[in-house]
């Protein structure tokens, strides 16, 4: 494990988290979840939202649990599985679970560490909270996760077509 | 080959335990702080929004924090200046009417058995009202200390409540998501999750209940006021505050108008009907539109697991224990449920 990945509870307080701050607000920005929002809303967002180390073939999830929000890469690489099939793999940017931040249901693939990574969990109460204090970046972000939400459905969609098709 | 352990609900029971045990040992180590601390919490859950909107308008946490606090400090400086005198004067009086209430009562009892034996019926209403009349001496005697103890104690606790809302509308997040990215990987979503259901209820049932609770005072002072009862700030506030005990308390609240009113120096039926009037309207005003509006759903549980607990709650903890009742049920229902579901899913797969 690298000198930056220490458990939060044993790292230096001293230290200026300002670095890590601005490379995750950086990577969300990039994400469709923020466009539009501006970096200062998201930054505020950032500094409530929760680093987690987790090691090679540790589950971050698994289908049936019921999530509690959505998770971006900081480093590292994460395979989604349906039982053994592997769905994706995603790697530094790329966000997953996104559907927990607007619906009390269960998780509908494993995730699972492929090697050592740091994700960032952006929770549903973080959202709430959020929504409440900054209702107008809020209501962008509920925009975009409409966006996102309808873009997988329409991808699942001509799946299906696909394979009826076929 | 599962071990006992391994078993979803005693699993489950176990760390429901473990929390339970640590809660009661905070509790027990916090005593001397306790009810400051409930307090701080209610009002947080009362005046979060309002920090939210001072933030929403461009201040930061601990500038909308201090705003907040201002406002904690007008409404104490209110409160000890205007609200705490006319209650202690209201007491004053009432203390000093209690023997003469108490003999008006004993007439009362006098004029029904006179009236019984002049229709021939041989009933002597004094078997029945004396040891009520003897209880409820005590009892209302104890409640004149009670109330002004209390009125002291509440002196201290609102010195120290605003000073502990503030650090909880600045500080409260910041600690909390310290102290919840403390748990392991494996649990960190579903402790999350248990907590966001807690706090979502009981957000909701406080803000409801104190909402409630005042809006009863509010109501039955002004009714009472009317109707010529003594001491109606004084006997509002007491409705209002046993307004916090579900279903026990509306009923507990009848007591005190009827008996003022049973012991005017001349009996008067309008007086006492008036009594019980002010008291029913405030409960259908409850009922109706108060309790439709901010509490309902709050908290699903059953009436009768809402009686039993406030019950022995009430037996172990007193009045403070009879208003916890049921945010502590809820909470424990809530986390029981939570850590089930979390333990079946970690067996099945």
């Amino acid at each position: 494990m690298d000198k930056d990945n220490k458990h939060p509870l044993w790292e230096n307080i001293f230290r200026h988290k300002d670095d890590r701050i601005t490379e995750v607000c950086n990577l969300w920005s990039e994400t469709p979840l923020f466009k539009g929002i501006s970096k200062s809303y998201i930054r505020r967002l950032v500094k409530n939202m929760h680093p987690r180390l987790y090691t090679t073939d540790e589950i971050i999830f698994k289908t049936g649990d019921i999530g509690s929000g959505a998770v971006l890469i900081k480093s590292g690489e994460v395979a989604i599985k349906a039982g053994e099939k592997v769905l994706a793999v995603l790697t530094k940017g790329d966000f997953f679970g996104e559907v927990a931040l607007v619906v009390d249901e269960a998780r509908t693939a494993d995730a699972v560490a492929s090697t050592d990574c740091e994700l960032i969990f952006f929770l549903r109460p973080d959202l709430e909270e959020w929504l409440h204090s900054s209702p107008k970046p809020g209501a962008q972000l509920m925009a975009n996760i409409s966006k996102v939400l309808a873009g997988r459905l329409r991808h699942a969609n001509d799946m299906l077509a696909q394979k009826a098709a076929d | 080959m599962l071990s006992l352990t391994d078993k979803p609900l005693i699993r489950s029971l176990l760390i429901f335990s473990l929390i339970l045990l640590a809660a009661g040992i905070c509790a027990f180590l916090l005593a001397p702080l306790l009810i400051p601390i409930i307090l701080s919490f209610a009002l947080y859950a009362l005046f979060d929004p309002l920090s939210n909107m001072l933030q929403r308008k461009g201040l930061n946490d601990s500038l909308s924090a201090l705003l907040v606090l201002c406002l904690l400090v007008l409404i104490s400086i209110l409160g000890i200046s205007i609200v705490f005198p006319m209650l202690a004067e209201q007491l004053l009086v009432l203390q000093t009417k209690m023997p003469k209430l108490w003999d008006s009562l004993n007439n009362f009892s006098d004029q029904v058995q006179q009236l019984l034996n002049s229709y021939g019926i041989n009933f002597d209403p004094t078997a029945i009202t004396q040891p009520i009349m003897s209880l409820s001496s005590s009892w209302g005697k104890d409640t004149v200390i009670r109330l002004s103890n209390m009125l002291i104690d509440m002196t201290v606790t609102v010195i120290l409540v605003p000073l502990f809302t503030f650090f909880l509308i600045r500080d409260y997040k910041s600690l909390r998501n310290k102290a919840l990215d403390l748990l392991p990987n494996k649990s960190f979503e579903l402790g999350w999750l248990i907590y966001y259901r807690v706090a979502k209820k009981l957000e909701e049932y406080i803000r409801g209940i104190m909402m409630q609770s005042g809006i009863m005072a509010i109501v039955t002072s002004i009714g009472f006021y009317l109707a010529g009862l003594e001491s109606p700030v004084l006997l509002g506030t007491i409705a209002g505050l046993l307004n916090l005990i579900p279903y026990v308390g509306p009923l507990l609240a009848m007591v005190p108008p009827i008996i003022i009113a049973l012991g005017a120096p001349v009996f008067d039926p309008v007086l006492i009907a008036a009594a019980i009037g002010v008291i029913i309207t405030a409960q259908l005003i409850d009922n109706i539109i108060v309790v439709p509006a901010v509490i309902a759903n709050a908290v699903n549980l059953h009436p009768i697991t809402v009686i039993v607990g406030i019950i022995i709650f009430g037996n172990f903890f007193g009045f403070i224990g009879m208003i916890v009742a049921i945010p502590a049920l809820a909470t424990s229902n809530i986390i029981l449920t939570g850590l089930r579901h979390g333990m079946k899913k970690d067996t099945v797969t």
